[in-house]
């Protein structure tokens, strides 16, 4: 349910976004796939269904990167990019729960637990962050 | 050195006359919980992995490669490795399985389960296991007929956050108070660590992980002897303290059905179980945890650690054995 809940999230966009959102779709999954599960740790599945999702800026997937990095302790020179899954970069569920405090902080926003589960990419992350500060504003 | 050669050279004529050299193991009894962790850093031998990566699916073949580095690699390489080699010694309806056959599903929650085909085809499997791993370590706890949870963190391991604002933002409010009256900073991030495996080990019990079982909606208390208020002689041990778990938002029935074992392991570790208590007791007189904790190197050699050094009880009623 987590999952669908996350897509119609992306769904909402202003207006002026919508160009940028036709012109940059990208294949999502609608059932569980890709999934994380924060404290059983995550299998990779690959994607086989359509993804639609209006594209957090890059700035924003920049700074989740950033805060990814410091929090995994990776070497500076570590491609850490939106395909990045926080799992395949090592972290476990405290350093995700760490990681999600530290886009709170960072983005002012506040994530509940159960949204904290549909992260597993940090192109999840941005894409939840701007949702989120969107419903802020 | 010379001897792990030995080891090495007669694991491959095993193996190349049994595809299942592996030991089998005696079920633990329904108060009993087992544990089997491996050191990553003890396996060195490529074509030990090798072997290693042939027992996984295809599926949890992929998963390892899509691990990014050797060492996260090989981490995720070795808990599949001891899931499939441990649940596999253990002879359920009295055969040794082949560890390539095992089966696993997830609950809706994401919990990994042991699919199991009984006779009838319906009940399911009475051997219940969980993991956690880090860096150093990883640990598969194993009980029959009761859910198990099971974290393990690094003693040392630092918190990037300010521990009372993560504490603030994640924990109860009793348990904010508890971290904030500790003053010395080190003792602090231990207690938080230790708290933090205690509550990861109840929702991994529960099968409903972080996520569907929100910190903040429950409180672990350690109860130490005095609050007992009755002799604790018989537990010693552990240093006769008990933890509790307490929620506003679960009922008693539902809390009080769970007992706890926290302890250092190999000196380097917290390990925290959480198990179901046995039937019979009510609220308060659970019998102690019945641990027995190994070390392992699949395929190669055991070695039983409980009731040594390398274990040492911390919080909660624990019998090592």
């Amino acid at each position: 349910m987590a999952a669908s809940t996350g897509s119609l999230i992306s769904m909402q966009s202003r207006p002026g976004m919508a160009a940028s959102r036709i012109s940059s779709l990208k294949p999502v999954s609608l059932s569980k796939q890709g999934r994380s599960f924060l404290s059983f740790g995550f299998r990779s599945v690959p994607a086989r269904s359509l993804r639609v999702s209006c594209a957090a800026k890059p700035e924003t997937v920049a700074k989740v990167c950033d805060i990814v990095k410091k929090q995994l302790a990776l070497a500076d020179d570590t491609a850490v990019t939106g395909e990045s899954k926080f799992a395949a970069l090592g972290a476990d569920s405290l350093d995700t729960v760490e990681i999600v405090m530290g886009l709170e902080e960072a983005f002012g926003i506040s994530v509940e637990e159960e949204s904290a589960q549909t992260i597993a990419t940090v192109q999840d992350a941005a894409d939840l962050i701007e949702a989120l500060v969107e419903k802020k504003d | 050195m010379s001897s792990f050669v030995q080891k090495m050279r007669s694991f491959q004529r095993n193996f190349s006359v049994s595809p299942f050299p592996l030991l089998p193991l005696q079920l633990p009894s329904p108060l009993e919980t087992h544990v089997w962790f491996v050191m990553p850093d003890e396996f060195k031998s490529v074509s030990l992995l090798n072997q290693y990566m042939e027992l996984l699916s295809p599926c949890e073949k992929e998963n390892v490669l899509s691990m990014r580095g050797d060492q996260l690699q090989k981490r995720a390489l070795l808990a599949r490795t001891l899931v499939r080699t441990t649940i596999a010694r253990y002879q359920i309806n009295n055969h040794v399985v082949d560890p390539r056959s095992l089966k696993f599903k997830r609950n809706v929650h994401g919990k990994p389960q042991l699919e199991w085909e009984s006779d009838d085809g319906q009940c399911p499997s009475p051997l219940h296991f969980n993991i956690s791993h880090t860096s150093s370590l990883i640990a598969c706890g194993v009980t029959v007929n009761s859910p198990i949870g099971i974290d393990v963190e690094e003693k040392q391991r630092k918190i990037k956050n300010d521990i009372l604002a993560f504490a603030r933002r994640y924990f109860s409010l009793h348990e904010v108070e508890h971290l904030s009256a500790i003053s010395d900073s080190e003792v602090q991030r231990q207690e938080f660590v230790k708290l933090w495996t205690l509550k990861e080990a109840y929702v991994k019990a529960l099968g409903r992980g972080f996520s569907a079982a929100p910190f903040k909606t429950f409180t672990i208390r350690i109860k130490n002897a005095t609050e007992r208020g009755f002799d604790c002689s018989d537990y010693l041990e552990s240093g006769a303290s008990e933890v509790v778990v307490e929620s506003s938002d679960h009922p008693v029935s539902l809390t009080n059905n769970w007992k706890f074992g926290l302890f250092e392991l190999a000196s380097s570790h917290y390990a925290a179980i959480c198990t179901e208590k046995e039937k019979t007791s009510d609220d308060g007189m659970s019998a102690p945890m019945r641990l027995t904790v190994w070390k392992t190197i699949p395929f190669v050699e055991d070695e039983c650690i409980s009731g040594t050094e390398a274990v040492v009880p911390i919080a909660g009623l624990i019998k090592q054995f």
